[in-house]
């Protein structure tokens, strides 16, 4: 018996010294910086935006005070609620032509095709985008060759095209979660709905729709997050202007250098998405509670 | 009789919409990714459609550029370095969590998993700002952190869906028939969950090396790696090179998703 629980000791010591390295890594590497970035987010700075020992709520004044930060903000949140619901409504069917496909090969390819975006880095992703949407890139050749329009249309530089590049580079997460929830379904639910009745889209609103709901929500909240955060794809597609907080970060870290303010920015960038997902994870929570009880 | 007939044609307009449907959304997704390729092999910066000619211009431009070059060696002597340690690291915490259970285990999984959800701009001053004070800017090291925190969250998920499927008690059985738990570890836990370990390393290597989006803010002018200079470039100015650089890194995805599929399996590993 106490040869037992020594036993148990050691193991437990021992598994331990295996997590220790990783509290210690993700200590001083992931949380010290962002602590760091917090206390900078409260310093002040002189007109030569150097960064002062005094302490102020100065930047998250005129955050919150300046229209253009507020419109800002908006539009991230604007940009990222139309690219999750894009992406949901895009990986719907793909998730189900992907669970539902015959042959074994032909899932292989879908799920290849579908996840292969996950895998290529973000900044070639939209390279392509690049390559596709430019002045002389191949839509407006193709355009141009089918005569159905005369001269080139812009359609880079602008946010529908941001959107776009976004819908696609993020898709895979969207699908995944659907996907798996399909997979998970029991199909004699489906068949006991229609042997009581109800036709097949009857069926897929009251039986398969309501049962995904939680694939949907979850894929929603990672594009959403990760759409609000981004800032390579919204930069190269549509340009250094665009009224992104992820780019104005940017922009006051590169090319103004006003640190405290840009600190400023991302800690309301990081608490209202975490607002959004606290939100949307709290919904989820109410739906299962309805449905399962 | 005419009744079930109606509903079955019905069925079958439902059923083909939606593969239809379904097939935009997969050409969607693969077009880019075509259009990358076939715009590599052109001879002329932006690409005709359809294509007339084939040349391998930009490829002996990409390899005869010493800047691409030294960008490239950057980038696989970073996956190198960071490979190796983050899935050490990640291999031991995933399955010590899972074997281990205290306060504030919840928070440690969140904390772990974090770098996926944090916006990546957030994550990238963070990290500048910290090596700028630290003084460890402008240094390897500075991008080797930065990459190990950023692809730590992947080895953690593929490990951590192999130690679901293994069942303690095979650990504790090896444990009660005297081995320690080192040797346990060594010759019960790891083989048991080799296929996460490799599908990890897969998704380590991969993710640090297409990673842009930290990485920007960590980098100097002396280490640059691949996705930087694209970005850097793309910003500026049209290089037709980067094609040729892109279908590196589709065929890197390429061989990445074969391994994972004779590993842990696509389906799992996602």
């Amino acid at each position: 018996m106490l040869k037992t629980i020594m036993k148990s000791d050691r193991q437990k010591s021992f598994y331990w010294a295996l997590l220790i390295p990783t509290i210690c890594l993700l200590g001083f590497f992931l949380v010290a910086p962002l602590i760091m970035l917090a206390e900078l987010s409260f310093r002040g700075v002189d007109s030569y935006l150097n960064i002062q020992d005094t302490y102020t709520i100065q930047h998250y004044v005129e955050v919150f005070q300046s229209s253009t930060y507020l419109k800002t903000i908006g539009t991230t949140l604007w940009v990222a609620f139309i690219t999750g619901l894009c992406c949901i409504i895009l990986a719907y069917p793909a998730a189900y032509m992907l669970v539902n496909a015959r042959t074994s090969g032909l899932r292989t390819l879908l799920y290849i095709l579908l996840i292969m975006p996950l895998l290529i880095s973000m900044v070639v992703l939209s390279f392509a985008w690049i390559v596709l949407l430019a002045q002389n890139g191949m839509i407006n050749q193709v355009l141009l060759k089918m005569n159905l329009i005369n001269e080139p249309i812009p359609m880079l530089w602008n946010l529908t095209a941001v959107v776009i590049a976004l819908v696609q580079v993020l898709l895979p997460f969207a699908a995944l979660p659907i996907a798996n929830t399909l997979g998970d379904m029991d199909p004699r639910l489906r068949s006991a709905s229609m042997s009581l009745g109800e036709n097949r889209w009857k069926t897929f609103l009251r039986v398969t729709l309501p049962l995904s709901i939680p694939g949907i929500i979850s894929g929603f909240v990672i594009v959403f997050s990760l759409a609000a955060g981004s800032y390579i794809t919204a930069l190269l597609i549509g340009g250094r202007m665009q009224p992104l907080l992820p780019l104005t970060i940017y922009q006051q870290v590169v090319q103004i250098s006003n640190w405290p303010l840009a600190a400023a920015l991302s800690f309301t960038l990081l608490v209202i998405v975490a607002c959004c997902v606290l939100f949307l994870g709290w919904l989820l929570n109410r739906w299962e509670e309805r449905v399962y009880g | 009789m005419a009744k079930s007939n109606y509903r079955r044609k019905k069925f079958n307009i439902g059923t083909f919409m939606i593969w239809l449907f379904g097939s935009l959304v997969y050409l969607f997704m693969t077009i880019p990714v075509l259009i990358i390729i076939m715009a590599s092999f052109s001879p002329k910066a932006y690409p005709e459609f359809p294509p007339t000619s084939f040349s391998l211009h930009w490829y002996v431009e990409l390899f005869n550029s010493s800047a691409w070059l030294e960008t490239l060696w950057t980038s696989i002597l970073l996956v190198l370095i960071v490979t190796p340690i983050t899935v050490i690291l990640g291999t031991a915490a995933a399955v010590a969590i899972r074997r281990l259970n205290f306060p504030g285990k919840q928070a440690l999984q969140a904390m772990m998993m974090s770098p996926l959800m944090i916006p990546h701009v957030v994550l990238g001053i963070a990290f500048l700002y910290q090596g700028t004070a630290m003084g460890w800017f402008g240094t390897l090291t500075a991008l080797i952190i930065a990459h190990i925190i950023i692809v730590f969250p992947f080895v953690i998920r593929s490990v951590g869906v192999s130690m679901s499927n293994l069942d303690p008690i095979l650990e504790k059985a090896s444990m009660s028939l005297g081995a320690g738990p080192i040797r346990t570890f060594f010759q019960v836990t790891i083989p048991n969950i080799k296929p996460g370990i490799m599908a990890g390393t897969v998704f380590a290597g991969v993710t640090s090396f297409g990673e842009v989006s930290v990485s920007v803010f960590v980098a100097s002018p002396q280490w640059v790696t691949v996705p930087v200079r694209i970005f850097n470039y793309v910003e500026q100015t049209f290089d037709p090179v980067i094609n040729a650089v892109s279908v590196v890194f589709i065929l890197i995805a390429v061989i990445a998703l074969i391994i994972i599929e004779k590993t842990l399996g696509l389906t799992k590993a996602f």
